[in-house]
């Protein structure tokens, strides 16, 4: 009778041999030496070697603006601590500096070298890696004719609207002051060339798109936030949105009119 | 110089020249290997080039994440994932490594030696089966390049051998890694070939190395592949049935006219050996 496997966990491994295997990676993980049976020792650190230069050139692409930013011997303990504190889950290398922004998050390393900037400059950099890569997202049916007032928007899919705390996005790393405050950033991948494209925006403009987003009509959003940010001029206010929402269509933000 | 058609033998598909090779003829593979790993839940423009390269190119998928040696559980989200990717891209074969690259629940990515051990041997064929059943198509296991082995028990042959035979799945003989460990572990390649079970051989991948020092060579697949290991090929091919040739090159990648000099080198000797087999056939 033939037994079908499944999904089910197979461990055939004497507890002697996970050892050898444990040993092993954990020394790639750390670089500490560990005892082993019937190795060439002289060859091992090629194995440290390889395995954290993979880490290391992932993460350095990833982040090219921090790893410049940051003086070299604080970068290089922090890939060591990464490597060796860090259990990387995704099987895809290309997913993992992800789970190094996690990491400096989780231990709080902006406040370990007082840089009050550093998880808004890694997001940053991490999302424009995450947008140009994720996976695609389908396109609605739109009309290009409609009332921009009237009719729903229809925005490119493929966006994220983030809040920093600091405008990494705006400022080198090396210039930036005690700029904390609240900043948003419109970032989207156009279609046709899968480039990232940047948008600087207000906080009332975020909101607009956050309405837009949702499937607000654009009308019914400016009654909205014209009381919400205490405007109290409509017409006022209409206008410089729709010079924005005319700069929104001209950047292929804004792709016309949902059917 | 008489031109030949390219029939086996393939390139590994990397980003570096993608383009390149999508929007010219100066590579001309009969197929591209990638690995599933960089391009599963990928979108936007490296999607499209994959689109558009599976659209041209035969497509064969060269697995880097699934640690069949390591103690851990198999991920089967994962395998799930390849499996869709497979049937998506049309992929007639699936190999991965005899080697472990993830261990008590942290991926590593670099390919670390198993214990050549009863045990391990065991462990590695019933996942093995495991792996074919949720695939629902054969594996290929590649013999991998390694600088130090690990309280092994018996020999990298044996080792492969058995795992091999026993598990029914085929073989993807790395002819380099074949070269790189004879060379850092002091045995003749060619015995080392013999005792392979040469009839499971479905694939060979083809690379370049790097010597370090007088008794170590990191497999690098930086490098052009040298007369050595040419001529390891060459003996290679005379003893197994015609099958699918990769050649790596994943760092320093040159002019593409050179790796297709090396791909019309390699096709030369294959259509040569295997035109032989054939009419004796």
């Amino acid at each position: 009778m033939f037994l079908r496997l499944g999904e089910r966990n197979i461990h055939l491994l004497k507890e002697s041999t996970h050892i050898q295997q444990s040993r092993l990676a954990s020394y790639c993980k750390t670089g500490i030496k560990p005892e082993l049976i019937g190795v060439i020792e002289e060859n091992l650190h090629h194995y440290r070697r390889l395995v954290f230069n993979i880490g290391v050139d992932t993460i350095e692409t990833a982040y090219p603006i921090t790893h410049s930013f940051l003086p070299s011997d604080v970068w290089n303990k922090l890939l060591h601590d990464f490597y060796a504190e860090h259990k990387c889950q995704t099987p895809q290398v290309w997913r993992m500096p992800l789970e190094f922004y996690e990491y400096c998050v989780e231990k709080n390393i902006q406040a370990q070298l007082n840089i009050p900037f550093l998880n808004d400059l890694l997001y940053f950099e991490w999302l424009e890696l995450e947008i140009h890569t994720m996976d695609d997202i389908a396109y609605p049916q739109i009309n290009i004719e409609g009332d921009i007032l009237l009719n729903t928007i229809a925005l490119n899919p493929e966006h994220k609207l983030i809040k920093l705390n600091y405008p990494v996005h705006i400022v080198a790393p090396t210039e930036m002051k005690d700029e904390a405050g609240d900043y948003f950033l419109l970032m989207y991948r156009e279609k046709e060339t899968g480039n990232i494209q940047f948008i600087d925006v207000s906080i009332l403009y975020a909101y607009i798109i956050e309405q837009l987003q949702s499937g607000i009509r654009l009308q019914d959003i400016l009654a909205e936030a014209d009381s919400l940010f205490q405007i109290n001029n409509f017409e006022q206010l209409k206008e410089h949105v729709l010079i924005f929402i005319d700069d929104l269509k001209k950047r292929n933000f804004i792709l016309g009119f949902l059917n | 110089m008489k031109l030949i058609s390219n029939k086996h033998i393939g390139i590994g598909f990397r980003k570096d020249f993608s383009e390149e090779l999508l929007d010219s003829d100066t590579l001309k593979p009969a197929f591209i290997e990638l690995a599933p790993e960089n391009w599963i839940g990928m979108g936007g423009y490296w999607k499209k080039q994959l689109d558009k390269a599976a659209e041209k190119y035969p497509i064969t998928c060269h697995g880097l994440s699934l640690s069949i040696g390591s103690p851990d559980e198999l991920d089967f989200d994962f395998l799930n994932k390849i499996k869709k990717f497979i049937k998506q891209y049309n992929v007639q074969i699936y190999s991965e490594h005899l080697s472990y690259a993830k261990c008590d629940n942290a991926h590593l990515y670099d390919l670390l030696p198993i214990p050549f051990k009863k045990d391990a041997v065991k462990h590695i064929v019933a996942r093995i089966k495991q792996v074919q059943e949720i695939l629902e198509m054969p594996l290929a296991i590649e013999n991998v390049s390694y600088y130090t082995p690990v309280a092994a028990e018996m020999d990298e042959a044996t080792f492969i051998s058995e795992i091999v035979n026993e598990s029914g799945c085929n073989l993807l003989l790395d002819v380099n890694n074949v070269y790189v460990n004879s060379f850092n572990h002091n045995y003749s390649a060619k015995e080392f070939i013999n005792k392979l079970p040469l009839n499971k051989v479905s694939y060979i991948h083809m690379a370049g190395h790097e010597q370090i020092s007088d008794t170590v060579i990191i497999d690098t697949h930086g490098q052009a592949v040298i007369e050595k290991v040419y001529e390891l090929f060459e003996y290679t091919t005379a003893l197994i049935k015609p099958v699918p040739v990769l050649l790596e090159r994943d760092f320093n990648i040159p002019e593409l006219e050179e790796l297709q000099t090396e791909l019309t080198r390699m096709e030369t000797i294959v259509s040569k050996t295997w035109r032989k087999e054939h009419s004796l056939a």
